[in-house]
């Protein structure tokens, strides 16, 4: 343990001052402001979830108006796609771990990683500006389907103008971890003992840059079409609506594993550090993240099978769909056999990625019934798919950014946080998140549409128990923020490898000095994952 | 089990039922494994770690065995959804019109109707129509769905196989009143249809023509008769009332005579009255004569 | 204090690397017009006599004019790099304003040509524009909107070319330090790329 106490400042102690902040181009700095401003943001739009749920509880008139509840459910939406759960893994565990454990001392352009946070702060300024300018929040619901987003008085202009900005904040961000992953590597780390972390940032990143320009565009075009009133997809002026849907898609589709794929990464992480093993089946893993990203971009339309899609299109599309499910699959089955014979320490990061398992798992099935054409003709839109997307995104991506919170806390603080605190928060979470979005599945299998403010009788009992779900989740959600705030302010200190990891950043003092590492970085012979008995 | 109410429900939920069929096998059977390896290779019980680095016979396994099962996924789905594609030769055609936010049906002989009468076990096409936006006329029980695009002729088919009544709802989000966008289909025996499908008129006899104008245009889905705001002005007390109106974002008085209405009906957005959105309304220019201009405002008078 | 220093440090300078960046951004913007290049096939393709005859409203010669002193501003930003590289900074910074005298010289024309347009009311909003068939609205507008941002494309180009002179002049950009040169003659060269592309597709397919 003496290694612990060398003359280095980490990277908190080295400058003071909010300029040292706000003016950085440190990583590590740059992915704190990340976690704060998205931390905060995402708060927001959690309480708007709470709104929603409450108006929920009862059919009719709750606690507000039709429109506001309309307005509300956009703003939650656009908030967490585009402000939380994109940006949330890559941006702040990816740029503060990217460069430590493929053991360099920053990303490839540190000035334009500023510049990305830049511009995703005027995003998120413009996306809630929308609350006090113009006639208030877009209503139209996060995927701004024309010609009711061209038609609407709310300022959706203002809106998809933030989705724009932010776009490129995004692909800012894909253009320099790939750059990084390229030319940074340490010597002798070669591609296929990258971290696998590493490889799904990567994979991530491309997805990044070739995707989100088309819908930068096509934003953009909604942006003149309600400025000019030029009817480029209004039916009315010779337009095509569907056109809209298709340029859409064509990035969301593809954007929905820009968010999944960090997370597993951070999952293949968790998973083999807690078994003491190596992780199973380490290339079929790396290579699965490259499939899904290349098959994702040819599944778009499965969002689109009740437009009058030819019918040649819904097959096609429906088969990839399913296609796309296979490397998923892959990993999910090696994850779990990376536990077999391991020596598994159950700590609370690994109840988090136990848990994403199971959540995800949910959450991927149901993208199965969504995918076969029949079916989907009958869930299309009702809250069959608002269960199947917070399981995959909130249950998928979320919880695994709370397990990846538990993870690099002691390495980013270099403070260890209770164990028991974090063990009950876990346990409210994930009972209140089930109840409150397993009921959805239901009720949306029985034919209640999605986006309704008001709802027959009989939907009743399956929403209350929703309102219920949502209020334990959230005293969940308080307590583990309050454990991490505890052990902040007095957590006890953490040694450099709290969990007896093998990835580089665990070979570093916790918190990191600026420059990363005080000492050469070690690499693991073999493989990335190679455990040896001495642990 | 009720027998299915129309003749895709089969289809629907026995690709929707083999796909959560096997989805729950895996679920329980991926998690049971899971917590089972936790329970036994525990730190306490297995304080020594094995390294496996992986296997390729596991690696074929785990990637074969889910191709093959989700192309009969796909299969299921795509064999329940081809019958919809084609509608047979001689099915009733009606018109299903939506618009912001209400439906009306309109049938070859030109009767027109708020909800959705069908014969029991007759094919029928729908034609959809939309007037504003994108709509979705869905009927859980039926287990269809299709979208009504604006300036595309969409259509679905079905055959209604139970008698009884049956929610229709707008399953595409169509701004502020989306969930008030409802109606039923009636699915009756074949006699029954036919007395209902020639009665001439669908209004009761003491009901202002007026009234009736509005019922069927799907007016009172935005203006209500008793003076509560809804998304466009109350119809109540309006004639003869001064009314502060938007032109081109100057504000001006206006008072409600017979030009208002006649204007505000077939040009809605060049005067909006404040506080209220624009944009919201289509005009009915095409839709209405002078006759029904007379008959609206003569109901407008009767409205104090 | 002391920190130590990686071999791969991502704080010294890294040409291949910012090289592979600026590929993969111009690949972004190739995208981005490429978004655009969807719509106006898929229009072209639904109103093919609006289109034609809202081509036959684009002047031409303009156009032409226009495309040579694009590609001539791409040959004297080429020339410039490899001046550069040679060691010849003087010409470089010489062929570099010429550059930028292009790029005015294009912007020149671009509002001539604009401005004549929104005089007969054909910007979108305006009322000829109003009364023109659907689907040479649909023409006009995307002729606005993509050599509209095109030209945006080529100011932020010119400002690049801009600050690359100025830091050939002081010295920052030499024959042994030319990255920043050769990224900026990269982006050039996609401004005129998107043009070539522009040039045929509005003015020229009759
Ligand atoms: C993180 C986000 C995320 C992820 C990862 C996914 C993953 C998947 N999604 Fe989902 N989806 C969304 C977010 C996501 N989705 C969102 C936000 C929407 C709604 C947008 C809106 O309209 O607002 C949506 C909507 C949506 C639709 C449109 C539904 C509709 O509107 O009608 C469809 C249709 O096919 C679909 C399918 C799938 C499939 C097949 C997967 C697959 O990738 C899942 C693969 C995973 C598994 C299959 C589980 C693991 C498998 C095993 C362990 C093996 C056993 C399985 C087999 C036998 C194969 N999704
Ligand atoms: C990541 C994505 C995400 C997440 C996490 C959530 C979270 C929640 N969502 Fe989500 N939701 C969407 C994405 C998401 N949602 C999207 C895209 C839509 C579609 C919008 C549309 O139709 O256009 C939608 C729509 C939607 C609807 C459907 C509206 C409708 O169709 O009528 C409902 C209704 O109940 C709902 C409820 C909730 C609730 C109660 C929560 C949560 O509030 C549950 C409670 C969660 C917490 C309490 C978490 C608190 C966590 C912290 C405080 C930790 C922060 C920690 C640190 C940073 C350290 N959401
Ligand atoms: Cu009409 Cu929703
Ligand atoms: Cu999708």
């Amino acid at each position: 343990m003496t290694e612990e106490i060398t003359g280095h400042k980490n990277f908190f102690e080295e400058k003071k001052g909010l300029a040292s902040w706000i003016f950085t181009t440190d990583h590590k700095r740059i992915a704190l402001l990340y976690l704060y401003s998205i931390g905060f943001f995402f708060l927001a739009a959690v309480f708007l979830g709470f709104l929603l749920r409450l108006e929920l509880i009862a059919p009719g008139k709750t606690i507000m108006e039709p429109q506001t509840y309309n307005q509300i459910f956009t703003l939650h939406g656009v908030i967490m796609i585009f402000l939380f759960i994109i940006p949330g893994i890559p941006a702040i565990f990816g740029n503060f771990f990217i460069p430590i454990i493929i053991g360099t001392d920053d990303v490839a352009f540190p000035r334009i990683n500023l510049v990305s946070w830049y511009l995703y702060m005027t995003g998120a300024f413009l996306a809630l500006g929308t609350l006090f300018f113009g006639e208030g929040p877009a209503d139209t619901g996060w995927t701004f389907y024309a010609p009711y987003s061209v038609k609407t008085g709310t300022n959706v202009s203002m809106s998809v103008l933030a989705a724009f900005i932010l776009g490129f904040s995004s692909i800012l961000t894909g253009l320099n971890f790939i750059v990084t992953i390229h030319r940074l590597r340490a010597s002798g780390m070669t591609w296929f003992r990258m971290p696998l972390m590493a490889w799904s940032t990567y994979a991530t990143s491309w997805i990044q840059i070739l995707a989100t320009p088309i819908v930068g565009i096509t934003l953009l075009m909604i942006v003149a079409e309600r400025s000019f009133g030029i009817g480029l997809f209004d039916p009315s002026l010779g337009g095509d609506p569907i056109l809209y849907q298709h340029l859409f898609w064509i990035y969301s589709h593809p954007a929905v594993y820009v968010m999944i794929l960090p997370a597993m990464g951070v999952i293949s992480e968790i998973i083999p550090t807690f078994a003491h093993r190596t992780i199973f089946g380490y290339k079929a893993i790396a290579m699965s993240s490259m499939a899904i990203a290349f098959t994702g971009y040819f599944v778009w339309a499965h969002h689109m099978f009740t437009t009058g899609l030819s019918s040649t299109a819904a097959l096609i599309f429906s088969l990839a769909t399913f296609f796309v499910a296979i490397p998923t699959a892959i990993k999910i089955f090696n994850w779990v056999a990376t536990l077999y014979k391991g020596s598994i320490d159950v700590k609370p990061p690994l109840l988090y990625a136990m848990a994403f398992v199971f959540l995800f798992l949910i959450g991927g099935l149901t993208g199965l019934v969504n995918g076969a054409i029949a079916a989907d003709i009958h869930v299309h839109d009702t809250t069959f798919i608002v269960g199947h997307f917070h399981y995959t995104m909130f249950g998928g991506v979320g919880i695994v950014f709370f397990g990846a919170m538990h993870y690099w806390f002691p390495k980013i603080w270099g403070k260890m946080y209770n164990f028991k605190i974090a063990n009950i928060a876990f346990a409210l979470i994930f009972i209140g998140f089930n109840a409150l979005y397993f009921p959805m599945l239901i009720s949306g299998l029985q034919g209640l549409p999605r986006r309704y403010y008001d709802y027959p009788a009989e939907f009743q009992l399956t929403n209350v128990i929703s309102t219920v779900g949502s209020w334990i989740l959230i005293v969940g959600m308080i307590l583990m923020i309050y454990n991490f705030f505890r052990a902040k302010k007095r957590g006890e200190k953490a040694p450099r490898n709290p969990w007896g990891g093998l990835g580089l950043e665990w070979q570093t003092p916790s918190p990191p000095p600026l420059h990363n590492f005080d000492k050469m970085p070690e690499l693991v012979e073999g493989g990335p994952y190679n455990y040896k008995d001495n642990y | 089990m009720n027998s299915p109410a129309s003749n895709f429900v089969e289809g629907v939920d026995f690709s929707l039922w083999f796909i959560l069929g096997i989805s729950t096998f895996f679920l329980v059977g991926i998690t049971a494994v899971m917590i089972y390896f936790v329970i036994k290779y525990r730190r306490s019980k297995n304080p020594k770690a094995t390294n496996i680095e992986g296997s390729n016979l596991a690696e074929i396994t785990w990637t074969v065995i889910p191709t093959i099962l989700v192309l009969f996924m796909f299969w299921y789905g795509w064999t329940g959804y081809e019958p919809m594609l084609k509608a047979p030769e001689g099915a009733i055609e009606i018109e299903a019109h939506g618009q912001m936010w209400s439906w009306w049906f309109v049938y070859p002989n030109g009767k027109r109707s708020d909800s959705l009468v069908i014969p029991i076990d007759k094919p029928v096409k729908l034609n959809l129509v939309s007037h504003d936006v994108i709509h979705s006329l869905y009927i859980p029980a039926f287990r269809v769905k299709q979208d009504l695009m604006p300036g595309k002729d969409n259509w679905m088919w079905f055959e209604g196989k139970r008698l009884g009544s049956y929610d229709i709802y707008c399953a595409e989000y169509c701004g502020e009143r989306h969930s008030y966008m409802l109606s039923k289909v009636n699915v009756m025996p074949e006699a029954d249809y036919e007395k209902w499908f020639n009665e001439k008129t669908t209004a009761p006899a003491d009901e202002h023509p007026g009234l009736t104008v509005l019922k069927t245009n799907g007016c009172l889905a935005c203006h209500s008769l008793d003076g509560s705001k809804l998304v466009g002005p109350s119809f109540k007390g309006l004639w003869g009332k001064t009314e502060t109106v938007l032109t081109d974002g100057n504000e001006r008085e206006c008072e409600v005579d017979e030009n208002y209405i006649r204007e505000s009906v077939f040009e809605p957005n060049k005067d909006v009255v404040k506080g209220f959105g624009k944009g919201l309304m289509i005009s009915y220019k095409e839709t209405l004569g002078e006759k029904e201009i007379q008959d609206i405002i003569g109901y407008f008078k009767t409205l104090k | 204090m002391e920190h130590l220093v990686l071999p791969n440090s991502g704080l010294t300078r890294d040409d291949e690397g910012s090289k592979l960046g600026m590929w993969l951004f111009l690949y972004t913007e190739v995208l981005l017009f490429g978004g655009l290049f969807i719509v106006y096939t898929m229009y072209r393709y639904l109103y093919p006599d609006s289109f034609l005859q809202g081509s036959y409203h684009l002047s031409i010669p303009i156009g032409t004019i226009n495309t040579i002193v694009l590609l001539t501003s791409s040959l004297t930003v080429a020339m410039g790099i490899t001046a550069l590289q040679k060691g010849n900074n003087k010409l470089a910074v010489w062929l570099m304003v010429a550059t930028m005298f292009f790029a005015l010289v294009f912007m020149v024309n671009k509002y001539f040509e604009w401005s004549a347009k929104i005089e007969h009311g054909l910007f979108p909003g305006m009322d000829a524009y109003m009364q023109l068939p659907r689907g040479e609205t649909l023409f006009f507008f995307l002729y606005f909107f993509m050599t509209g941002l095109h030209a945006l494309h080529i100011v932020v180009g010119a400002v690049l070319i801009g600050v690359v002179t100025m830091e050939i002049k002081n010295g920052k950009q030499s024959s042994t330090n030319f990255a920043f040169t050769e990224n900026a003659g990269l982006y050039w060269h996609l401004v005129d790329l998107i043009w070539i592309f522009l040039f045929p597709l509005f003015y020229l397919i009759h």
